[in-house]
C-alpha cells in the first residue's frame, strides 16, 4: 500500500485563536452608549429639577385641579401635582411641587390661599383668574426659618399678603354698622385701605375688624388716630337746612371707615394696634376717650334716685371735667335687712384714665386705686343737671360735704362699685325757671291791643272824612281860580278902551282907587295861601316821627323788663296824642283854612265881576288917561302878580294833595316815619 | 426547505443589487457597492441601532410630545396621553393613527427586529420567506413612525397665535425622531442574506 498515510505529526487542528472581545466589537455601540447616557442625564436634571413637594390643605379647593399654578408675588413658582383628601376626609389636601429656587423659604410662616374671581360693589376683583383659573397664592418672607411640607391653607386671602406693604391695624365697636369684609378705609374721602376679617370679639360684647392701610399712608396713623364708621348715608337736620352726607357708593353698599388724626402728639403706630371705631366724626372728635384705649376702666353706681334724663353716653364729669360716659343703664332689685326687696338703679360708667389727670395708658388698677384716694377725701357720684336750663342730665363726680364715710365695693360684679350721693339741687336751672315764669307773666296781650289801638286812631284820622274832603275843596277852589283868570284874560282892555275914549277924566282917580282895592284884595288872598303853604302840618308828622323814634329807642334798651310798660305807655301817650289830633280838629281847621281861602278867591271873583263896569268907565276915560292906559295896557304888573299868586296857590295844594295821599296809601309810614 | 444560497454556491450577492461574484471581486461591478461576505459580525450593528432606539424611546413616552397652551393654560400631552385626549373627544379616527404610528408601529419594529436577529443568530432555527415579509414589512413601515414627529413640527409651525393658542414641541418629540432612526438604521444593518442561513448552512 503506497497510500501510507504520511508519516508525521497529525496536522493539528487548530483555529484562529479567537480575537479579543473588544477588536470584534463594533464601532456602533458608541451609539447606544451615548444614547444612554443622554437620557439618564435628562433624567438627572428633570428629577433634580422638580422641586420639593409640599401639602397644602384647604376646606374648599373650588377650581384646583392638577397643573393649577402656584404663584407668589404672581410669578409661577409650583404646580399642583395631586388633589387628594385628608385621611378623615375633612378638606382637601393638594400636593404642590415648589421650584427648588423658592423651595427654602417656604417655611413654618408660609401663608397660601386660593385666588379666585370676586364680584363686589369695590369692583370685580382677580378678573384674570376668570381666564386662567383659580390659582393658589403663596407668601413667605426671605428668611429661611424650618422647612415643612405640611401646611393648612387659609380661607379666604389675608389682608395683606406682605405686611412691609402698610399697617395691619385692629378696629373694635359696638357693632358692624354695615360694614362688610372688604369695605374701604378712607383718608379724607380717599381710599387708603380696606378692612377684612370682620369677627366678634371674645366675649361677643363688641365687633373687631382688621384695616390695612397701604403704604404710605400707613404714614398717617398715629396713635391718637381716630376712625369712625361712615357707612351708609347721613342725614342731619338743624338750623343750617337739612344736608345729606354720601362718602361713596362703595360705603354705601358695603360701609366703610374713615380716619383723620385731631390732635397731635401720637406716637408712632405698630401693627396689630387697636383702634376704638367711633359711630359717626363727631363722635370721634368729641370722645374723651383716647383712641387706643379700647377697654376704658369702667364702674358701676346704684341710685335710689331716678335717673330719668340719662342714657347710654351721657357724660361723667370728673369736677366738672367731661371725663367719661354712660355705658349702661339697668334697674337692679336689692334687698334690704329687713328682706323687702327694692329697685336700684344701676349704671355703668366707662373713665377716661386721661381725663382723670392718669397717665394715658393707666390701667383699671391704676384708676381704681387713685378713685379709692379721692373716694377717702369725700369723692362721690351723684346725678346733676347742668346747662343753662338743666335740660342735660349728667353723672358728677365730685366731692360732697357732710357725708358719712363710704368705701368703694371692690368685689361687685362686673365692675366695681363707686358710692353715689342724692341728686344736687341745681340753683341755676331753678333761677332760668324763675326767668321764663316772668316772662310768661309779662302782659305781652296789652301791649298788642294798646299798639292795636294807636293805628287805629292813626287810620282814623287818615280815613276822616275831613281828610279825604281836603282835596276835592282844593281842586274846586283851583277852578274858581282858573275861570278868574280866563276871564280875566278875555277881557279884551285894548278894544274896550278904544270904545271908552270918550268917557270922561275925572272918573280916574277913582278907577285909580278901585284898581289898589283890588290889589289889596289880591295880597290878602297871596297871604292867605302861604298861610296854607307854611300851615304846621309837617310839623306834626315830624313830631309823631319823633315820638317813634324814642319808640324804637325804647324798644332796642336792653332793660326788658321796663320794656313792656314804656311801651306801653309811649303807645298810649301815642295814642292819646293822636286822639289830641283828633280832637283838635286839625283837618277841620285846614278845611277852614281853605274855607277862607275860597272866601278870598270869591271875593277876588266878585272884584272881577266888577271889571266890566271897570274898563267900561276906563274906555270913556282912555283920552284923559293915555299914560295910565299905557300901563294898564300892558297889564304886566296885575297878570304878573295874578300868575305868582296862582302859582303859590298850586304848591301849596300839591303839598296838601302829597301828604293827603300819603296818609291815605300807608298811615304807618306816616306815624312810623319808614 | 432547500434554497441554493450564493454563499452555498461559493459567491458572494451584492446587497444592492442582487448580482453574485466570485469572492475575489471586492466590489460589484454592476453596481459599485462594496461586497459583503455574509456574516454574523453585521449583528452587532443591528443590536446597537436597537438598544439606542429603544433607549430613547422610554424618554419619548414619559415627557410630553406636544406643550399646548390656550389663553393662559398650558397643557402638555404625551404621546400616549395625546391619543387618549383624542379618543376622549371622539376623534376615533385621528387617535388611532397616533396611536398606531406612535405606539404599535415602533414597539412592534422593536419585536420584529429583535425577532429576526435572534432568528438569525439562532442556529438550529429555519429561516425562510416569513423571516424575509417580516423584514421587508418592518423596513417599509418603519419611516410611517415619523408622522407624530411630522405632526408636530406642522402644528409647531402653524399655531402660534400667541396668548390665544400656540403649540410647542416638548422634549419627546425629539427623543422620539431619534428613537425612530435609530430603528430605521437598526433595521437597515440588518442583512437580510442571514435569513436564508440554515442550520446546515452556517459556516463561521
Amino acid at each position: 500500500m503506497n497510500d501510507t498515510p504520511e508519516t508525521g505529526p497529525a496536522e493539528l487542528e487548530t483555529s484562529n485563536a479567537p480575537r479579543p472581545i473588544w477588536t470584534r466589537l463594533s464601532v456602533v455601540w458608541i451609539v447606544p452608549l451615548i444614547a444612554l447616557l443622554i437620557t439618564l442625564g435628562v433624567a438627572w436634571k428633570t428629577v433634580s429639577d422638580r422641586g420639593m413637594l409640599i401639602h397644602i390643605n384647604f376646606k374648599d379647593a373650588t377650581g384646583v385641579e392638577i397643573g393649577t399654578p402656584l404663584k407668589f408675588r404672581d410669578v409661577d413658582v409650583g404646580k399642583v401635582e395631586s388633589v387628594s383628601f385628608t385621611p378623615d376626609l375633612e378638606q382637601v389636601q393638594l400636593g404642590v411641587r415648589i421650584d427648588n429656587e423658592v423651595a427654602p423659604f417656604v417655611d413654618t410662616e408660609a401663608k397660601f390661599w386660593l385666588v379666585r374671581p370676586e364680584v363686589s360693589a369695590r369692583g370685580i376683583q382677580n378678573l384674570g383668574t376668570v381666564l386662567s383659573g383659580t390659582y393658589i397664592e403663596g407668601f413667605w418672607n426671605n428668611k429661611p426659618n424650618g422647612q415643612q411640607s405640611m401646611f393648612q391653607g387659609l380661607d379666604k386671602p389675608p389682608i395683606s399678603p406682605d405686611p412691609t406693604k402698610g399697617t395691619i391695624i385692629e378696629l373694635r365697636a359696638k357693632d358692624a354698622g354695615g360694614i362688610v369684609d372688604g369695605a374701604p378705609v378712607l383718608y379724607h374721602g380717599l381710599t387708603v385701605g380696606h378692612l377684612q376679617n370682620l369677627r366678634l370679639d371674645d366675649d361677643g360684647s363688641g365687633v373687631i375688624v382688621d384695616a390695612f392701610i397701604e403704604a404710605p399712608h400707613n404714614k398717617l396713623l398715629t396713635t391718637q388716630t381716630r376712625f369712625w364708621d361712615t357707612s351708609g348715608f347721613s342725614v342731619k337736620f338743624d338750623t343750617s337746612g337739612l344736608s345729606l352726607d354720601v362718602r361713596s357708593l362703595a360705603t354705601l353698599v358695603q360701609g366703610g371707615v374713615e380716619f383723620d388724626t385731631f390732635t397731635s402728639g401720637g406716637g408712632i403706630v405698630e401693627n396689630e394696634h387697636a383702634f376704638r371705631l367711633y359711630d359717626g366724626k363727631d363722635t370721634a372728635e368729641n370722645s374723651v376717650f383716647q383712641s387706643d384705649v379700647v377697654d376704658p376702666p369702667k364702674y358701676t353706681l346704684l341710685f335710689d334716685d331716678p335717673v330719668q334724663g340719662l342714657e347710654v353716653g351721657s357724660k361723667v364729669q370728673f369736677r366738672g371735667v367731661e371725663a367719661g360716659e354712660v355705658t349702661g343703664l339697668a334697674i337692679k332689685i336689692r334687698k334690704d335687712s329687713t328682706g323687702q326687696s327694692y329697685a336700684q338703679q344701676q349704671l355703668t360708667i366707662a373713665l377716661s384714665p386721661d381725663r382723670l389727670g392718669l397717665s394715658r395708658d393707666a390701667g383699671e388698677e391704676a384708676v381704681t386705686q387713685f378713685l379709692q384716694g379721692e373716694i377717702q377725701s369725700g369723692l362721690r357720684a351723684r346725678i346733676a343737671n347742668i346747662g343753662l336750663l338743666g335740660g342735660t342730665t349728667v353723672i358728677e363726680l365730685t366731692d360732697v360735704p357732710d357725708l358719712p364715710d363710704a368705701e368703694m365695693n371692690l368685689d361687685a360684679k362686673p365692675y366695681p362699685t363707686l358710692p353715689t350721693a342724692p341728686a344736687a339741687e341745681n340753683d341755676l336751672s331753678k333761677s332760668a325757671q324763675g326767668v321764663f315764669k316772668r316772662i310768661e307773666g309779662l302782659p305781652i296781650e296789652e301791649v298788642m291791643s294798646s299798639a292795636i289801638r294807636t293805628l287805629d286812631s292813626i287810620s282814623a284820622v287818615a280815613e276822616s272824612e275831613e281828610t279825604r274832603k281836603v282835596p276835592g275843596e282844593l281842586s274846586g277852589l283851583l277852578e274858581q281860580l282858573k275861570t278868574f283868570t280866563t276871564e280875566l284874560n278875555k277881557k279884551d282892555a285894548a278894544d274896550k278902551t278904544v270904545a271908552a275914549l270918550d268917557r270922561v277924566t275925572e272918573a280916574a282917580s277913582s278907577v285909580l282907587e278901585e284898581i289898589s282895592g283890588l290889589d289889596e284884595t289880591l295880597s290878602s288872598a297871596d297871604r292867605a295861601a302861604t298861610a296854607i303853604a307854611d300851615m304846621p302840618l309837617k310839623d306834626v308828622g315830624d313830631k309823631l316821627d319823633t315820638i317813634l323814634a324814642s319808640i324804637d329807642q325804647l324798644l332796642n334798651k336792653p332793660g326788658t323788663q321796663d320794656l313792656p310798660q314804656s311801651l306801653n305807655d309811649t303807645l298810649e301817650q301815642t295814642a292819646a296824642i293822636l286822639t289830641q289830633l283828633k280832637e283838635a280838629n286839625a283837618a277841620d281847621k285846614l278845611n277852614q283854612t281853605l274855607d277862607a281861602a275860597q272866601n278870598a278867591a270869591d271875593s277876588v271873583s266878585k272884584a272881577s265881576d266888577q271889571l266890566p263896569e271897570l274898563t267900561q268907565k276906563l274906555q270913556s276915560l282912555v283920552d284923559q288917561a293915555g299914560a295910565l292906559v299905557a300901563t294898564y295896557g300892558r297889564g304886566s304888573n296885575f297878570s304878573n302878580e295874578t300868575l305868582s299868586t296862582l302859582r303859590e296857590l298850586r304848591r301849596a295844594i300839591s303839598n296838601i294833595g302829597s301828604l293827603a295821599r300819603m296818609i291815605e296809601r300807608n298811615p304807618q309810614s306816616f306815624i312810623l316815619g319808614r | 426547505m432547500n434554497v441554493l444560497t450564493a454563499t452555498d454556491a461559493g459567491l458572494i450577492g451584492c446587497t444592492r443589487c442582487g448580482r453574485v461574484w466570485t469572492p475575489d471581486h471586492a466590489h460589484c461591478e454592476r453596481c459599485g457597492a462594496t461586497l459583503h461576505k455574509v456574516d454574523k459580525s453585521g449583528l452587532q450593528r443591528v443590536w446597537a441601532w436597537w438598544i439606542a432606539g429603544l433607549i430613547f424611546y422610554i424618554p419619548a413616552n414619559l415627557y410630553p410630545m406636544l406643550v399646548t397652551a390656550t389663553l393662559g393654560h398650558e397643557q402638555k400631552n404625551t404621546i400616549v396621553g395625546g391619543a387618549m385626549e383624542l379618543w376622549r373627544h371622539h376623534n376615533y379616527g385621528v387617535a388611532l393613527i397616533i396611536f398606531g404610528a406612535s405606539v404599535m408601529i415602533p414597539i412592534g419594529k422593536f419585536i420584529a427586529i429583535a425577532y429576526l436577529a435572534l432568528a438569525v443568530g439562532n442556529e438550529r432555527r429555519k429561516g425562510g420567506p416569513p423571516h424575509l415579509h417580516l423584514y421587508e414589512v418592518v423596513e417599509f413601515i418603519g419611516r410611517w413612525s415619523m408622522i407624530d414627529v411630522f405632526v408636530v413640527a406642522i402644528l409647531s409651525a402653524l399655531v402660534q397665535l400667541g396668548f390665544v393658542a400656540s403649540i410647542h414641541p416638548g422634549p419627546a418629540a425629539a427623543s422620539f425622531a431619534l428613537s425612530v432612526a435609530f430603528t430605521m438604521l437598526s433595521a437597515q444593518s440588518f442583512d437580510p442574506r442571514l435569513i436564508w442561513r440554515g442550520p446546515d448552512r452556517v459556516s463561521s
